[in-house]
């Protein structure tokens, strides 16, 4: 059986399989976007903090999924078997390129810009939202993409943790020593991201536009 | 640390280059590797035991000629080692006849050891070109494991003693159990066990781990785990002889025996040479002793003269 007819005949669980897995991908990005964005912005122009934060981060990307897991299985509240843990997992591996676009994009903005919005009596809360922000969206943006798109491919992952997705077939199809069941997990998963990335650079252009 | 750059549109493309080009320059090393006619590529799937058993061939091929030995350890499961033997990427690696029979052949599951042999060596040597040696001696079959306290307090010796717990338990398996036909749903029709709830599903990594934080009550793992003991945990005993023969054997490819037959003697002088306590106690050596691999497998064939 082609991978194509095993996709056809199993088309309700695929179908599911890439609901529960863009869930994954939409909980673990919330979250670093919740973190990411205000943590990057905070770290603009500290820079002994910029190191630490980034360093972290940098570190976390370099712990292996199934030791992350391991890690936080015992954890309340957030650990566990199941969903919860390959969320923070995900949510921590997509943090970094949030994080690093975030600061720079802000970092970068041209300082006489600021200066001049300074001077026309603006609040540090104001440059942020008016002039730091929009200007800096492009490259926020980008940090954005890059996330959502390397969060779509690792959420495969997810499946070692007893949390669904479309990792499931590629781990029945490895432990089934069958082909067809890791490419109908592997090929939609591609599909997702390219797709996640083409939507999301039209936005940007978008943006860029305005 | 040195200046971060952002993730752009070109950082990503350069990454990716970047990544291209180290495979391109792994391959073009592993190309050259092969030229010499004197190399021989021990693989092994992804786990403690296999990659003590891919050093103990790969010691003994180094030991007994002159070939130099390449290992392509850590490959991640049955699918890839066998894939990678069969096209050549390595000449041989220790496998299951349970498993080649179920796994790879597709087989239905038999309980007699000799017949799965014989049938695992016809078949491998007709349709993959590849030679089932002598079995090791050992078989790790796949084994129901719970915590020691709930073994303690519950009386619990046999697969069967848990059927009464079982509705109030629940149970964390790999995926190779899910869904062999020699796993969790002939198995527990076999024991008239019923969970709880569905079965967590989980990589075989993560199983110990889970039932030790009380995530689940019983696991799948192997008898040869070297973990079990040291994590306080027991493994039950199979009394209704459900699993099917589970004996390590090396497999290697025709080929490779041709143009080295030194290579059949020297792995064959390892028929029944490991018990399944020999294998467990290496296996904790490893993973719970936290010992060099090539120590341990040194000592092994120090201590049996090999």
């Amino acid at each position: 059986m082609t991978w194509y007819d095993f996709l056809v005949q199993n088309r309700a669980e695929v179908w599911a399989r890439s609901v529960e897995h863009i869930g994954l991908v939409a909980a673990s990005m919330a979250i670093a976007l919740a973190i990411g964005l205000p943590l990057g912005i905070a770290i603009v122009g500290r820079a002994a903090l910029r190191r630490w934060v980034i360093g972290t981060a940098n570190v976390v990307q370099t712990i292996p999924s199934l030791a992350l897991f391991g890690f936080l299985i015992p954890v309340p509240w957030i650990g566990g078997v199941g969903a919860s843990t390959a969320i923070v997992a995900l949510a921590l591996y997509a943090l970094l390129p949030i994080l690093s676009n975030t600061s720079t994009g802000i970092a970068e903005v041209d300082p006489a810009v600021v200066e001049a919005a300074r001077g026309m009596g603006m609040t540090p809360g104001q440059v942020l939202w008016h002039v730091q922000l929009p200007l800096a969206a492009p490259v926020l943006l980008a940090g954005i993409r890059v996330a959502t798109v390397l969060c779509i491919g690792i959420t495969t992952i997810a499946a070692a943790i007893g949390a669904g997705g479309l990792g499931v077939f590629i781990f029945r199809g490895v432990a089934m020593v069958n082909n067809s069941v890791i490419l109908a997990g592997a090929i939609p998963a591609a599909f997702l991201a390219i797709a996640a990335d083409v939507a999301l650079g039209l936005f940007e252009r978008s943006i860029a536009r305005r | 640390m040195s200046e971060w750059s952002p993730y752009m549109r070109g950082g990503v493309s350069r990454r990716s280059a970047g990544f291209l080009l180290a495979c391109a320059l792994v391959t073009l090393a592993a190309g050259c590797g092969k030229r010499g006619q004197q190399t021989i590529v021990v693989g092994s799937k992804n786990f403690t035991e296999q990659i003590v058993l891919a050093e103990l061939f790969a010691q003994q091929i180094e030991a007994h000629s002159a070939m130099r030995v390449e290992r392509e350890v850590n490959l991640g499961g049955t699918l890839l080692c066998h894939d990678a033997l069969v096209s050549g990427k390595i000449d041989l690696y220790p496998e299951y006849t349970g498993t080649a029979l179920l796994a790879v052949l597709k087989d239905p599951p038999e309980n007699n050891p000799a017949k799965v042999f014989e049938r695992v060596r016809s078949e491998y040597r007709a349709r993959f070109g590849v030679e089932v040696l002598l079995p090791l001696g050992f078989n790790n079959s796949f084994a129901m494991v719970v915590r020691g306290d709930d073994a303690e307090r519950l009386h619990l010796r046999s697969v069967s003693d848990i059927a009464p717990y079982a509705p109030k338990w629940r149970a964390g398996f790999g995926y190779e159990f899910i869904e062999r036909p020699d796993g969790y749903r002939g198995w527990a029709a076999a024991y008239g066990v019923h969970f709880a709830a569905a079965p967590k599903i989980l990589d075989l990594g993560l199983l110990y781990r889970a039932l030790q934080d009380k995530q689940v009550d019983v696991v799948a793992g192997n008898t040869t785990d070297g973990v079990i003991e040291s994590l306080h945990m027991v493994a039950l005993a199979d009394d209704r002889h459900f699993f099917p023969p589970y004996e390590a054997v090396p497999l290697v490819r025709r080929a490779t025996l041709e143009a080295h037959p030194e290579v059949r003697a020297t792995l064959e002088a390892l028929a029944g040479k490991i018990s399944e306590d020999d294998m467990r106690r290496m296996n904790y050596a490893v993973d719970g002793e936290h010992r060099e691999l090539t120590d341990v497998v040194r000592e092994f064939r120090k201590q049996k003269g090999l």
